[in-house]
């Protein structure tokens, strides 16, 4: 018997974050972090394997920082958690706990499209020698078909698009790629960078079936179009790992993941749960989340592991908070676009600032940036933001969940004291966020 | 009293099922062919569907759960969707509900406990579905 005081079952962003908060909070408990995996990949790194870092090796998760906050490591597959008797087996051995973490993850998800069991189609697996393979395979592929064209399958589709002698095309079934992230005006921006890059985008494009003798040969699509491809790679979402937790008899939600309350708490007082088995809240309005990000695994692990011994931390829901760069073009996000903010029933006003991210606009290294805002109408609180520019967009949007996670008004925030710098930022006349929350505030006195 | 249709070939597996949710108080039948199914959709109208993806031929539930929406046109008739296939398959993968592609409201692995699915059958009718429409 292997005794503990805090256990963690799962190893990447969410439960390595998890067993780190808890050594911050309780510096004399002993903890192990439990996972299966020998090494673990950096989630968001994925794709950047095949044109970018070069091997799954280079995109790896370094144990040190578990040594270096005193959590133990036992490499095993939990195979199932006696809530009673507090205790989980891992393989030969069993593991007692008082407080348990679950961090089990996801798995891809994949459509029961007609031919998705064919050699050459692969989804996104977060497995070291699945992703070798599909490298391997990449070496003699020519032509490549993309099914899904959120960020997954944009950052597969031009990674691998930096390979010599690949046909690239991305299938995407909504009117435009990155459409649950962004509005229209910055999907179309991104999909004519991705064909000017030489990637083929078919959108409003139903993938029908995939076609082949043993192997893939073609994708073919509902109104009859066939692309030829000897490879496959879906990106079209991912499931909750909740195998584990539906043995324990823990409360399952409606998308899946493990229910847990605010502050992270599983149906079991004793047994917390964050990251992508963990089911989510949307911080707009509270109804379930089927986002699944590492940023929000991390913001949920620092709940959990916060809270084992006494709750001081609550989660204010899923604000969705999404980065992603193409060549020279980033582009960036938080909180509800324009369009899904009307779905869900909000009043909106919107504004737009454009300008460099420099000043002069001559100045090394500036770039146009485009800052969108979304606002509720009557109390002029930021429900979400986009930007579209250079690599501050990134931190940009961090910026704009923080308002949105603090309620922030369009009049907070054109009253922000901020610093500017010619080589740093856009000047104090033309600052993206303040201009355009002056401009949205022009429209709801118009509209008074 | 709400009524619930069970579309699943595995008769041992349906007509336990059965009685555990009529004794919740819901009218339960029965269908053990897609065909059958589909037919008992259109005639009986059941407020909720149980379908089991292993049918005789494959994945025919995927299709029965693609026929309920795209040509029965029934978008709201809450579908929760049960099946062996991750356990059989051993995939690195899963199947999941996709508005476009397994137009579904919930998928259950069996082996499942009644508990859990009367929990979900409860939740579904009881919600009468007001899950998302955007992801967030």
């Amino acid at each position: 018997m292997i005794e503990t005081d805090i256990a963690v079952i799962g190893g990447s962003a969410a439960g390595l974050t998890a067993a780190i908060t808890a050594r911050r909070h309780y510096p004399g408990k002993k903890i192990v972090l439990i996972r299966r995996e020998q090494q673990v990949l950096i989630p968001c790194g994925i794709p950047y394997i095949y044109g970018t870092v070069g091997s799954p090796d280079k995109n790896l998760i370094p144990d040190a920082i578990l040594e270096k906050n005193r959590v133990d490591l036992l490499i095993g597959e939990a195979a199932g958690i006696d809530r009673e008797k507090k205790v989980i087996r891992v393989g030969s051995d069993d593991v007692s706990y008082d407080r348990l973490i679950l961090a089990t993850g996801s798995k891809p998800a994949m459509p029961p499209i007609p031919g998705f069991e064919l050699d050459g189609v692969y989804a996104v697996v977060k497995d070291v020698d699945y992703l070798a393979g599909l490298q391997d395979r990449l070496k003699t592929a020519r032509k490549v078909t993309i099914i899904g064209g959120g960020f997954i399958g944009i950052e597969f589709a031009d990674e691998i698009n930096k390979l010599d002698g690949k046909d690239v095309t991305v299938v995407e079934i909504a009117p435009h790629c990155l459409s649950l992230a962004y509005d229209e005006e910055f999907c179309v921006e991104m999909e004519n960078h991705l064909k000017n890059r030489g990637i083929n985008i078919l959108t409003s494009s139903k993938v029908d079936r995939i076609e082949g003798n043993g192997k893939v040969e073609k994708v073919v699509l509902s109104d009859g179009k066939a692309i030829d491809a000897d490879l496959v790679v879906l990106g079209i979402g991912a499931v909750a790992n909740n195998e584990l937790a539906r043995q324990a008899n823990l409360r399952i939600g409606l998308t899946g993941g493990v229910e847990v309350d605010r502050t992270m708490k599983t149906s079991d007082d004793s047994i917390f749960c964050c990251g992508d088995c963990a089911e989510k809240i949307s911080f707009f309005g509270g109804k379930p989340s089927p986002l699944k990000l590492a940023s929000i695994a991390t913001l949920e692990a620092r709940i959990a592991g916060a809270n084992l011994y006494g709750l001081n931390r609550e989660n204010a829901g899923t604000i969705g908070v999404w980065s992603t760069s193409v060549g020279e073009l980033a582009v960036a996000t938080a909180g509800l676009t324009e369009e899904m903010a009307r779905v869900l029933g909000y009043a909106v006003v919107t504004a737009t600032a454009e300008g460099p991210n420099r000043h002069p606009g001559g100045m090394p290294g500036a770039k146009p940036h485009r800052v969108k805002l979304v606002f509720e109408r009557t109390t002029g609180i930021l429900l979400g933001g986009q930007v579209m520019g250079g690599e501050s967009t990134g931190e940009f949007s961090n910026i704009i969940s923080a308002c949105i996670l603090s309620k922030m008004t369009a009049n907070d925030i054109a009253m922000f004291q901020v610093g500017t710098h010619p080589a740093l930022t856009a000047s104090p006349v033309a600052y993206h966020l303040v201009n355009a929350a002056e401009a949205a505030i022009g429209q709801m006195k118009q509209g008074q | 009293m709400a009524k619930i249709l069970i579309i699943d070939d595995d008769l041992d597996f349906s007509e336990p099922l059965k009685i555990v949710l009529s004794a919740k108080g819901y009218s339960v039948d029965l269908a053990t062919t897609p065909e059958e199914g589909i037919g008992k959709i259109e005639t009986l109208r059941p407020d909720l569907v149980v379908l089991d993806v292993m049918m005789p031929d494959g994945y025919e539930g995927f299709e029965v759960a693609r026929h309920i929406r795209e040509t029965l046109k029934l978008e709201k008739l809450p579908v929760v969707i049960m099946t062996n296939i991750h356990r059989i398959r051993k995939v690195p993968y899963r199947f999941a509900p996709d508005k476009d592609y397994l137009p579904v409201d919930v998928f259950i692995d069996k082996p499942v406990d009644s508990d859990t699915l009367v929990d979900t059958v409860e939740r579904l009718l009881g919600e009468k579905r007001e899950e998302p429409k955007t992801p967030l």
